[in-house]
């Protein structure tokens, strides 16, 4: 053979070793003793709420490092399908970020996931977290997550000022009727468009339409959530979807081109008396400089009074990672008071747990613990992953995204109990609401 | 010409096929073994996390011609080929033929087309969703302030228009990109041919008619064929500016792949739809690869 041939192999075959030494270097399995956690808390304020998460950890287990992998994507819309790939490939971290209940589904079904129920136990969870939250993270009975906040999202956010220029007691604003009656004299009063929406994501139109299902009460929920309503007569669901229709007639009409903050922003520049949005919102008006209950304050969307509506991040533990102790340690963090109340604080949830240290808390946040432990009624949020399949919220979406246009009502009832029945086997949670 | 020795022959191919071996494996399988596994994923009843290969035959791409929403992405795919590629070529070789009339400042204009083709789709697609704000977008103040207010159109918040919002935005975006191409293969005539047109007596329009236009060719089709490809792969700009919305009125091809695969986990209808975008893409590349690989023998 050629004397040049031979050189060409033999600087080809170093290179691949160099190349492949190189790769394994950087993919090379971690250090022992460390922790990998996926979420998508990348904005200013979340990041701060998961570091001080993470400080307790580190406080309890100072030789473990945690590395922490950031997936950034308004509401883990990217990260849900960078984690759903990264699992089937049989790379879970230690522990991921999701929204509780049927986003577990997939995973739970998938056999991915490792119950907790002994963790629950141990820990003695039970008694300090509601049975509704309890339920969230359950699948066939076993516990297979944690917990680490909770976000209300049945919140009607009013410009405090405007209200009171107008004589609109929100304290009144109890049922749908007056709510729109209070619109009607703020429209009157020349705000032309007294609520602010802004679903440029499609997702807040599902939000809006689930507090509206809420006010319809709790039994009707409960049935919506359980894949019963079926019919697209159903008096209760034309009823929602007639209020909604009524309720887009006071919303500004640039909605599909705003986020849900732009819209919160129109309430703190008083250009909007309400919005309808979950309790993150509460950073918004703090970033404003606004004063809670001197410049902005919150009342339960009509009807849901006595109701939590549930917004609920947890953490899990895959099978098969590579650091399981490491991963049950953090759940045991994720779970405890001192966590909760170090995580929550800075994140604008409350603790998930009824125990938390209220002393901790802002004003806004304050009040809601007080909601939260007298509540009669929680319910599972669907258009946050919660409280109904993923094929079904998915078509949800569009939905609704449809019917802000048209608000044609007999089209959207159709369109969403074909939905709830094109997607009955995945109804797998049976809801205890009541 | 000599032949080459089959001694040399022999080391010449065993010296190709060394440096080649590593890029084929690497190809092979990312490209070729996933395409393949895509095609027999989207001929299973692959449903939920749990991988399932029984075959079901081809029961996804029948109900994929019963879904609405899966024939409005068609169409909007189809919106796409039919108005964004031209209307980019068009206005990229309008502009590129501004530019070569000598104009003063000639660096600058083109950076300034180019820009928009620079930036990535999600700020530009957030800053088209502020400019087509029905209250306080740039455009309707526009319409307004020169008397047109009584129009407003609803832009993409009107389901019946929004998909031609999104080409409009397209093009904007990509018109820097073809006017570069374009001014590239306008600069690549040599000047002689120019000069002896113009001592013909062509000038303006039919100098760029008769001489310049027939011989970009080459540019043009390389151009086309990127649009191409984009406007079946159309999604992240899509995305942010409409979400699919209103309704499914914008929805294309690649949104619905990623909302049946990964919010609905239907695996197998997914890959249903990305082995049609796939052999979609052939479609359009085959005759290319045919046409270039005709153009390099000759």
């Amino acid at each position: 053979m050629n004397k040049t041939v031979l050189y060409v192999a033999v600087a080809v075959i170093i290179t691949a070793l160099i190349c492949s030494a190189t790769v394994w270097y950087v993919m090379r399995p971690a250090p022992a003793d460390v922790l990998e956690i996926y979420h998508w808390w990348t904005s200013g304020g979340e990041k701060d709420a998961i570091d001080a998460l993470v400080d307790v950890f580190a406080d309890d287990y100072p030789d473990t490092g945690v590395i922490q992998s950031p997936v950034a994507g308004g509401a883990g819309y990217v990260m849900k399908a960078v984690m759903k790939s990264l699992v089937l490939a049989g790379e879970a971290p230690d522990a991921f970020q999701m929204h509780a209940g049927y986003e577990g589904q997939p995973y739970f079904e998938g056999k991915y996931l490792e119950p907790i129920s002994d963790l629950w136990q141990e820990e003695g969870w039970k008694p300090v977290i509601p049975d509704v939250v309890e339920d969230m993270v359950k699948f066939d009975g076993e516990y297979y997550a944690v917990p680490v906040n909770i976000h209300r999202v049945n919140v009607v956010w009013y410009n405090k000022h405007v209200l009171d220029d107008n004589g609109v007691d929100p304290a009144t604003l109890t049922t749908w009727d007056a709510f729109f009656d209070a619109c009607d004299t703020l429209v009157t009063a020349g705000i032309a468009h007294p609520i602010a929406l802004g679903d440029i994501g499609k997702w807040t139109d599902t939000h809006v339409l689930e507090q509206i299902i809420a006010g319809e009460g709790i039994d009707f929920y409960e049935d919506w959530v359980n894949g019963q309503v079926t019919s697209a007569t159903d008096p209760k669901l034309v009823s929602a979807l007639n209020t909604f229709a009524t309720y887009l007639g006071y919303v500004n009409v640039d909605h599909v081109t705003l986020t849900w903050d732009e819209a919160i922003a129109r309430v703190i520049t008083g250009d909007a008396a309400f919005s309808v949005m979950g309790d993150w919102a509460n950073g918004e008006f703090y970033k404003a400089g606004k004063v809670y209950d001197t410049d902005y304050g919150t009342i339960p969307t009509p009807g849901t009074g006595v109701m939590y509506g549930l917004c609920i991040d947890c953490f899990q533990h895959p099978k098969g990672v590579k650091h399981p102790e490491n991963s049950l340690r953090w759940l045991k963090v994720v779970g405890s008071k001192e966590g909760q109340d170090a995580f929550n604080p800075i994140k604008g949830s409350i603790s998930a747990r009824t125990d938390s240290d209220t002393t901790k808390y802002g004003p806004y946040q304050a009040a809601a613990i007080a909601d939260f432990t007298a509540a009669t009624y929680m319910y599972p949020s669907v258009a946050h992953g919660s409280g109904a399949p993923e094929a079904f919220t998915a078509e949800l979406d569009d939905i609704m995204s449809a019917f802000v246009t048209d608000k044609d009502v007999s089209a959207a009832a159709s369109a969403l109990t074909a939905a709830t029945n094109a997607a009955s086997d995945d109804y797998i949670k049976v809801w205890d609401l009541d | 010409m000599r032949f080459p020795s089959r001694k040399v022959f022999m080391k010449d191919w065993m010296v190709t096929s060394l440096f080649l071996l590593l890029s084929l494996v690497l190809v092979g399988y990312f490209v070729y073994v996933c395409i393949g596994w895509n095609v027999i994923v989207s001929l299973s009843d692959w449903k939920g996390l749990t991988p399932s290969y029984n075959i079901a035959g081809f029961d996804q791409y029948l109900s994929l011609f019963h879904d609405q929403v899966f024939l409005t992405s068609l169409k909007n795919n189809l919106i796409l080929i039919l108005l964004f590629v031209p209307g980019s070529l068009f206005l990229g070789l309008f502009l590129a033929i501004l530019l070569d009339l000598k104009v003063r400042g000639e660096g600058a204009f083109r950076s300034i087309y180019l820009l928009p083709f620079a930036l990535s789709f999600v700020i530009t697609a957030t800053l088209w969703a502020w400019m087509y704000n029905l209250d306080v977008g740039v455009i309707n103040t526009l319409l307004e302030k020169i008397g047109l207010g009584f129009l407003r159109p609803m832009w993409v918040a009107d389901p019946n228009i929004a998909m031609y919002c999104v080409v409009l935005a397209l093009i904007w975006q990509f018109s820097g990109y073809t006017m570069l191409i374009f001014l590239g293969g306008i600069r690549s005539i040599p000047e002689s041919q120019i000069r002896a047109a113009e001592v013909d007596g062509a000038s303006g329009f039919d100098l760029y008619r008769y001489v310049v236009i027939p011989q970009l060719k080459a540019p043009a089709l390389s151009a086309f064929i990127v649009l191409m490809v984009f406007a079946l792969k159309a999604f992240d700009f899509i995305y942010i500016l409409t979400g699919g919305g209103p309704g499914w009125s914008t929805y294309v091809l690649a949104l619905m792949m990623f909302k049946e695969t990964f919010r609905k986990n239907q695996f197998a209808y997914g890959g249903a739809i990305a082995t049609i975008l796939f052999l979609l893409a052939l479609v359009i590349v085959v005759p290319y690869l045919y046409l270039s690989f005709r153009r390099e023998k000759e």
